[in-house]
């Protein structure tokens, strides 16, 4: 178990990621426009969005991977983007992450990989390391798939491996990405539960990051809707099912016609139909 | 005209902004490095794919290269009755130069190309940022032992190449051409200086070692995270390296050789 829960700052010590007023660009283009946000501990925590409304931006900035251009990102009470390489590592190896992608290191075996961040961080007998790992494999239904290099799996059956993955350590809080994407229905509700059941079991915090608003609604405590930079609603499912807002109706019962823009911002089409040969 | 002007501007303040990145990245590389000692086993696997697996090229081409140069130096020096030469001709052509520079260009496009795209793919796979995430740092764990092979196995492989090359010159020359084995040998050795010559093309080989590392890893490092940015930073470590090369052997040989 991780040693040192930070007591600095007890005033908002409650929750784990606690982010304000975040702006963050890629170039030109603006991705967060303030936004602030809680994490609770000990919670499941659901952050849900149109595609490409920069959720996964959002995973890696609260794991340090990108600084954002202004504003706070606190986590277990330590401001990430302040840190220093040594003491954000340090704070990493109390994060797992579950990445949109697997992220599979390619030139070893499943086994190898999920035994890989135990092995980098701690010097455990073969055998302890062997029996971790199984378990973690077990827990994803994928224990028999060990031996299988990451070229050999499904999408499906790679992102299941990073979450045995993400876990290895034993963290204090998982960041998942699209966690769902790819399963079909029997593993879809196996990780479902699984996701819960391992942050009831180990008293993790979790962050799912997902457009599957039924599978996401069904265990998490908490909800955040993103859009167009900003937080357009949160609170708990039920709430925000009976929500007034046109935008969170529209995407959570997933209607064509709304608030929310189906199209990536562009041009009139009419326009640009008609001035087709300009240059781009 | 403004276009121009600004595209120009543009290009040289990206070259500027690569160039600072390439620097950076090198100083961290190396400031990993005396931690490759605790883990000598990522550097063994690493000799092994960079070193070991560039050995076949280097000694066939090796031999080729030392042939031709015992059947140019033979016809030139025939004319002067002093075929008894070749063997000094063969080996200062290969300690001093060749070894060296053929070498490292051969080191770049099979070593050096490979590395880049294993860099490259790995993080248009996201596999470095994951690391990241696991808190395991990929300068550490994926590039310097990287380096530190590249930089090791580049002499060793010159030097390889080399002896390979004096021995094919031997072949042709005094195997076929009749050339006086003693001769061979004798004026060889009282020629090529240790000094002089073999660290000279030591040196070279290890200046060598640490650019085509640095090009290839960094190539990789900084690559568009896609498949076409790969395959064109995977193009751009061969054109580099070679340059590199050929520019730095004319320096060092200026250098070492100039007065
Ligand atoms: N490296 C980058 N450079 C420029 N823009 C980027 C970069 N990475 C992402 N973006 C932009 O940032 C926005 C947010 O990307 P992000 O991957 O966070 O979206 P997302 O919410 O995770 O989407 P999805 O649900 O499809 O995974 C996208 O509009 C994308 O165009
Ligand atoms: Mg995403």
């Amino acid at each position: 178990m991780p040693e040192t829960v930070s007591t600095e700052n007890s005033h908002s010590a409650d929750a784990v990621v606690r982010i304000r007023g975040l702006h963050f660009s890629h170039g030109d283009r603006v991705i967060f426009d303030g936004i602030d946000l809680d994490i609770a501990p000990g919670r499941v925590t659901a952050i849900m969005g149109p595609s490409g409304t920069g959720k996964t931006t959002l995973l890696k900035l609260i794991g340090g991977q990108l600084r954002p251009s202004s504003g706070s990102i606190r986590v277990h009470g330590e401001e990430v983007p302040a840190l220093n390489r040594a003491a954000l590592y340090q704070l990493r190896k109390r994060m797992g992450m579950m990445f949109q992608s697997g992220a599979l290191l390619t030139d070893i075996t499943v086994f190898e990989n999920v035994a890989y961040p135990i092995r980098e961080h701690s010097r455990l007998p073969e055998a302890l390391v062997r029996d971790l790992v199984l378990m973690k494999l077990q827990a994803v239904g994928l224990r028999g798939a060990a031996d299988l290099m990451p070229s050999e799996l499904s999408g499906g059956m790679a992102r299941r491996v990073a979450l045995a993955r993400a876990i290895a350590l034993d963290p204090m809080m998982v960041l998942y990405d699209e966690p769902f994407t790819g399963q079909d229905p029997i593993s879809m509700g196996i990780l479902v539960k699984l996701i819960r059941e391992l942050n009831d079991a180990l008293g993790l915090t979790s962050i799912v990051v997902s457009h599957d608003v039924q599978e996401t609604a069904a265990i998490a405590d908490y909800v955040y809707l993103l859009s167009h930079g900003k937080v357009v609603d949160h609170g708990r499912p039920e709430a925000l099912w009976d929500s007034s807002s046109d935008w969170s109706q529209q995407f959570l019962e997933g209607r064509p016609d709304g608030p929310v823009a189906f199209h990536y911002p562009a041009p009139n089409f009419r326009e640009d139909l008609l001035h087709g040969g300009r240059a781009r | 005209m403004l276009d121009a002007l600004q595209g120009l501007g543009r290009t040289t303040l990206d070259f500027f902004e690569r160039l600072g990145r390439g620097h950076l990245f090198l100083l961290q590389t190396l400031s990993k490095l005396p931690g490759m000692l605790l883990r000598p086993r990522l550097v063994l696997v690493q000799l092994y794919s960079v070193g070991v697996l560039t050995l076949v090229i280097t000694v066939v081409s090796g031999m080729f290269v030392g042939m031709v140069l015992g059947l140019q130096g033979y016809n030139t020096l025939v004319d002067f009755g002093a075929e008894e030469a070749l063997g000094v001709v063969v080996a200062l052509s290969l300690v001093r130069e060749l070894g060296p520079v053929v070498a490292a260009l051969l080191f770049a496009g099979r070593a050096g190309s490979a590395l880049t795209a294993e860099i490259g793919l790995m993080k248009a796979t996201e596999q470095l940022s994951g690391m990241e995430m696991m808190a395991v740092d990929p300068v550490q764990r994926v590039i310097a032992p990287r380096f530190l092979a590249a930089f090791l196995s580049m002499p060793l492989l010159a030097a390889i190449f080399s002896a390979v090359g004096i021995y094919g010159g031997y072949l042709l020359g005094v195997g076929v051409l009749g050339v006086d084995d003693g001769a061979f040998w004798g004026q060889m050795q009282s020629a090529v200086d240790l000094r002089d010559d073999i660290y000279n093309g030591v040196i070279k080989s290890i200046v060598f070692g640490f650019v085509a590392g640095w090009i290839a890893l960094f190539e990789g490092y900084d690559a568009t995270p896609t498949a076409e940015g790969v395959s064109r930073a995977t193009t751009r470590t061969v054109v580099h390296t070679a340059l590199a090369v050929l520019g730095l052997d004319f320096v060092l040989t200026a250098l070492m050789f100039g007065e």
